[in-house]
């Protein structure tokens, strides 16, 4: 793949360039240094404008400091410095590779590029120019229309590099987020009100083993792909490219506002897109993402966080971004949907779940129990791939609810410091509502809570809330809850229980529980959902590998995995042809022989065994022959 | 803009082609245009809409000027700013108008013997040019921190200085503008650049045809006609013709033409006598944040007899990050923690009224430049650091960073105006000697340097030249 910084300056002088670049620059505590920042993708608009000797003077001079160490380098940097110094008689070269040197690096590093935005903070800059906007407009307006201009700005760089320079960006970020992780973990508990265990494993270990997938695969799936040009098109080349959309806006809900925050960031980033990211209104976690980008040393203008509530995702949607991606509840996707319509913009819907766990009675019942516990209260239930139905056969059904009972009555709650609790609280009392709601309306109908009685329903702190006797006409089993609920159903057969798990607007996640490993397939190639664990529970979505989305009301697109890769980019097919005399045989003249023909080479081209074959090669032939005279003579 | 770039000229159109859209040749245009002659007007560099001006240094440095930034002399240690834009030094330049004093007319009118160069025969030309354009001081509450250092140290020394009047319209400074930016274009239509004033008055009169991004290569004279190729920007070589040429490409943009369309052998002062005002900006590191960014960045300039007499000048100035970068000394985390300081620095700039005359040659196609300071030039520099350092040290400076790099503005010379061809190119009616039809007014004509910025006197020369243009 070619260099893509520069059409003048090779690898070679590039690299010569940027050895000189971190000497002149070598970055300090808050500043980054010459490498660290992308401004070397400008380099042309320099170079365009060199004359040719001095463009020629600069190749030659930055490709011998790409043989020289860098020691040296300083040495004739710090000459050149103090070329007064030097007799008349040598002093010019010495001069002229001074303002050479230090013309285009500082040009390159001080100028008003998006990697210096920061700078200028740091620099205490700032200049305006310009009339002031006819109309007032409010703070929040001003500052979504100028991230969603730096936006564009960060965009137009990141298109210029290539996957491995990006990643070369994003590289820092893991060992950064391992160096914060009790600052990260601490915002995390304060707003959420989580567990450290649910918190790490979770937010912390999920994000690092992301970052992980990306940095070995992005090349491998972002890279230009070579098709089958087929017979027809023999000797064409045929590929796709995986470029950029452009800027991405991202809206996350507030249940895993680390992981949520950084998957979708670093996804789309990789893909060479600028981001403005919009977190929920409940867990800000103010100034904490932007502060752990700062110090990955990351460009600012890439990625921008922009605090509000759906009124100012409303507002960044009408900046018009090149992509949306949101998780959150189905209610505000189809509002996002709604309005992103109007300006067709594509969009990628990650919304709720009423998962279903299914378990048949030769399963290990302990695991299956321990496993359904842990998928339905993990997060305090707060996930949308919890289980929110359990479907036991029937003769399995006492026994599990049994362990079921007893297992959830250990579960210890707390907002604890030292990992010892298995869940935390809820986050939010409008959750708790609707829990203290579903709850009532399952009693109401019938159903019979068998733990968690001690909870007097307003409180945040909701313990394992297990059901029996539940239909599937209350709400409990109908409507996403997102608590830490778990309403026990019995089934007869395969069929039903595939009915069952199907009976829902919803398809995002469901587990299949048995020893009959081909039953276990039947059952989840039956259910219509996005993600299926066999014998274990929320799986899927702990493998990076995988893709993740939904079906029906939760959800379309798909994100993480391979698939995450195409969810980001512009997937752009290529042909590439010679530039010869030929004239295609679908080109003009149209004329009754070569329709003919035409028809006498489909027959061949798409019949089968050696005379198919040979009739397309003939008639093919033949028609390419015809397609190069002009009308009157074909 | 008129019917400028969008029509392909023909041959045989023009009364007059101009060569080179700087001041003086947009001077020329209008005056040209207003008395009915039609005129082509070629210049090399880009014609810029009001607003698309580049605004982030990189563009502006590369895109605005001649070889992508800076031409240096032999020596390397003046680096010479030469626009190429429609607009030239209007676009680039402080707009900062004066009239020159009997000091400098004097001389020019002892060396040249031209008998106009005098302050009582300048003056109603200059009249003339300022009719026509918006001059400002900046009001006292603009000064930023700067013009606050400068106006102190000035007044603790017993130094005279004086505000600066400014070709400008309306900056807006009570809105908040801070238009360092002007030098790479001003964007809201104050500086008064030549393409919304005088430049804008010659293409609404339909007479004058703007064709920017061509390069004029070569000029030739025959009888009755003047001939001028060049090659524009998709690399076409072309050739216009009309009767008369204006060449309008400054000091080295007429001299380099000059010499390679062969007029060099019957001028031997050409290329000679080429001056700069080499200019050092000098940096003072102050206790508090002196922003010198802020605001009109130029508001004073020394107004002081004995500086002139010792010939120097002045200004406070400051300049954007990368130009700063380039003044401050050191490499790696040295010049990192001075660049962090930037908002801290106060500075003046000496400018030096050059007396060892430069020469211009060409070689391989390109102009080079022999200029250097010689024993009195150093004394007039070291005259100007002195008062530096005095104001700077006055008013409380921690630290003074002195300029190393002599930067070129004002390019003066290589076509002196006299009468003894000899020692001049052009005459006093402004025809270059020997020629019937080719004409120059710009700062090219300049017998020394003045010690004042040139503009007004390019606009008021050019006025004084169109009318030697028109006579048949």
């Amino acid at each position: 793949m070619s260099t893509p910084y520069s059409k003048h300056l090779g690898p070679r002088s590039l690299r010569g360039l940027t050895k000189a670049g971190d000497i002149l620059i070598p970055g300090d505590e808050t500043l980054p240094s010459f490498s660290q920042t992308p401004c070397l993708a400008e380099m042309d608009r320099m170079a365009d404008w060199m004359t040719p000797q001095d463009r020629g003077g600069f190749k030659f001079l930055t490709g011998l400091f790409s043989y020289m160490p860098s020691a040296l380098i300083r040495g004739l940097l710090s000459v050149a410095d103090r070329a007064d110094s030097l007799p008349a008689v040598i002093a010019p070269p010495f001069r002229l590779i001074n303002v050479g040197v230090k013309g285009v690096v500082y040009t390159l590093y001080y100028s008003d590029l998006t990697a210096s935005r920061s700078l200028r903070r740091e620099l205490n800059w700032s200049t305006r120019c310009g009339p002031l906007p006819s109309t007032p407009v409010s703070e929040q307006e001003a500052r979504i229309k100028e991230a969603s201009q730096r936006a564009r700005a960060g965009a137009a760089v990141l298109r210029k590099l290539p996957v491995r320079e990006r990643l070369r960006f994003l590289a820092p970020l893991k060992e950064v987020i391992f160096r914060n992780q009790d600052r990260i973990l601490g915002a995390i508990q304060l707003e959420t009100g989580k567990s450290r265990s649910d918190a790490y494993m979770s937010e912390i270990f999920a994000v690092i083993d992301h970052l992980e997938f990306l940095s070995r695969n992005a090349e491998t799936y972002l890279g230009d792909r070579s098709m089958p040009s087929g017979l027809a098109l023999m000797g064409k080349k045929s590929r796709v490219w995986f470029e950029p959309l452009g800027t991405v806006l991202c809206i996350s809900p507030w249940n895993y506002p680390f992981y949520q925050a950084i998957v979708p960031i670093t996804s789309a980033l990789v893909c060479g897109n600028s981001v403005l990211y919009k977190p929920s209104e409940l867990t800000p976690m103010q100034g904490l993402i932007e502060s752990l980008l700062r110090e990955a040393r990351i460009p600012e203008d890439w990625v921008q966080i922009i605090y509000g509530d759906g009124a100012t995702g409303s507002k960044l949607i009408d900046e018009r971004p090149d992509k949306i991606f949101f998780i959150g509840s189905s209610r505000t996707g189809k509002k996002i949907l709604e309005q992103a319509a109007r300006h067709l913009i594509p969009v990628e819907l990650e919304l709720g779940g009423k998962d279903p766990a299914v378990i048949f009675a030769d399963a290990n019942l302990d695991r299956a129990a321990a496993g359904v516990l842990w998928g339905a209260v993990t997060n305090t239930g707060q996930s949308c791939t919890s289980v929110e139905r359990v479907y036991i056969q029937e003769g399995a059904f006492d026994a599990f609810r049994d362990k079921m009972v007893e297992q959830a009555n250990l579960v210890v709650q707390a907002i604890d410091k030292d990992g010892s609790a298995d869940i935390g609280h809820m986050t939010s009392d409008a959750q708790v509502a609707i829990v203290a709601e579903h709850l009532a309306d399952a009693l109401a109908g019938g159903a019979k809570l068998l733990t968690g009685r001690q909870w007097e329903r307003k409180s945040r702190k909701i313990p394992p809330l297990v059901l029996i006797d539940v239909t599937h006409e209350m709400r409990i089993m109908r409507e996403e809850t997102f608590g830490p609920v778990i309403p026990l159903m019995p089934f007869k057969t395969e069929e039903d229980a595939i009915r069952l798990a199907n009976d829902s607007e919803y398809g995002l996640s469901a587990s299949v529980w048995s020893k009959d490993i081909k039953r276990a397939e039947r059952v989840a190639r039956g259910i219509v959902t996005g993600n299926v664990s066999i014998n274990n529970v929320m799986l899927t979505e702990g493998n990076h590998a995988l893709p993740f989305g939904g079906a029906k009301s939760s959800g379309f697109g798909r994100y993480k995995g391979e698939f995450g890769f195409y969810a980001f980019s512009n997937m752009k097919a290529v042909i590439i042809d010679a530039d010869s005399k030929k004239i295609e045989a679908n080109w003009y003249p149209y004329t009754g022989p070569k329709f003919r023909l035409f028809e006498a080479m489909t027959r061949g081209l798409f019949g089968r065994g050696l005379g198919s074959l040979l009739g397309f090669a003939k008639n093919g032939l033949a028609l390419e022959s015809l397609s190069q005279k002009p009308r009157g003579k074909a | 803009m008129g019917n400028s770039d969008s029509r392909t000229p023909k041959q045989g159109d023009f009364d007059i082609i101009i060569a080179g859209g700087g001041i003086s040749g947009s001077w020329m245009a209008e005056e040209l245009t207003r008395a009915g002659r039609r005129c082509l007007l070629l210049e090399a560099g880009k014609h810029y809409p009001e607003d698309a001006y580049p605004s982030e240094e990189i563009d502006a440095n590369s895109e605005l000027y001649w070889s992508g930034g800076i031409e240096f002399n032999t020596a390397a240690d003046i680096g010479m700013l030469r626009p190429k834009v429609v607009g030239g030094g209007s676009i680039v330049n402080q707009a900062l108008v004066d009239r020159f004093d009997d000091i400098a007319l004097d001389s020019w009118r002892n060396r040249s013997k031209v008998d106009f160069l005098s302050t009582s025969a300048m003056s109603e030309w200059y009249d003339r040019v300022e009719a026509r354009i918006n001059i400002q001081k900046i009001p006292a509450e603009f000064r930023n921190g700067n013009a606050k250092i400068f106006e102190e140290g000035f007044k603790k020394n017993g130094y005279q200085c004086a505000p600066l009047r400014r070709a400008q319209k309306d900056c807006k400074y009570a809105e908040g503008n801070d238009c360092i930016e002007c030098l790479a274009g001003c964007r809201v239509q104050s500086k008064q650049s030549t393409p919304w004033t005088t430049l804008k008055r010659a293409l609404d009169t339909g007479l004058l045809t703007l064709l920017p991004e061509f390069e004029v290569q070569a000029i030739r004279e025959t009888s009755g006609e003047v001939q001028v190729r060049g090659k524009s920007s998709s690399g076409m070589i072309r050739e216009f013709r009309a009767k008369k040429l204006v060449l309008a490409s400054g000091a080295i943009g007429n001299t380099k033409l000059l010499l390679e369309s062969g007029y060099g052998a019957g001028l031997p002062h050409l290329g000679h006598g080429f001056y700069t005002h080499p200019q050092y900006m000098n940096l003072a590191e102050y206790d508090f944040e002196v922003n010198s960014h802020k605001g009109p960045f130029q508001a004073f300039k020394s107004d002081d007899p004995g500086f002139r007499e010792k010939g120097f000048k002045l200004e406070n100035v400051f300049a954007p990050p990368v130009a700063i970068a380039m003044l401050l000394p050191g490499i790696g985390r040295r010049h990192m923690d001075l660049m962090r300081r930037i908002t801290r620095y106060a500075c003046i700039e000496v400018a030096v009224r050059d007396t060892h005359a430069g020469r211009i040659r060409i070689a391989g196609g390109r102009a080079v430049i022999e200029k250097s300071l010689n024993a009195e030039d150093i004394k007039r520099k070291n005259a100007g650091l002195e008062a530096v350092a005095r104001i700077f040290k006055s008013t409380g400076a921690l630290k003074i960073i002195p300029g190393n790099v002599g930067i070129g503005l004002h390019l003066m010379g290589g076509c002196a105006i006299g009468n003894d061809t000899g020692t001049s190119v052009v005459g006093p009616d402004f025809r270059i000697h020997g020629t019937k039809n080719i004409y120059a007014a710009d700062s090219s004509i300049f017998p020394d340097a003045p010690g004042i910025n040139p503009s007004l006197t390019i606009m008021a020369l050019s006025l004084r030249g169109a009318q030697e243009v028109l006579n048949p």
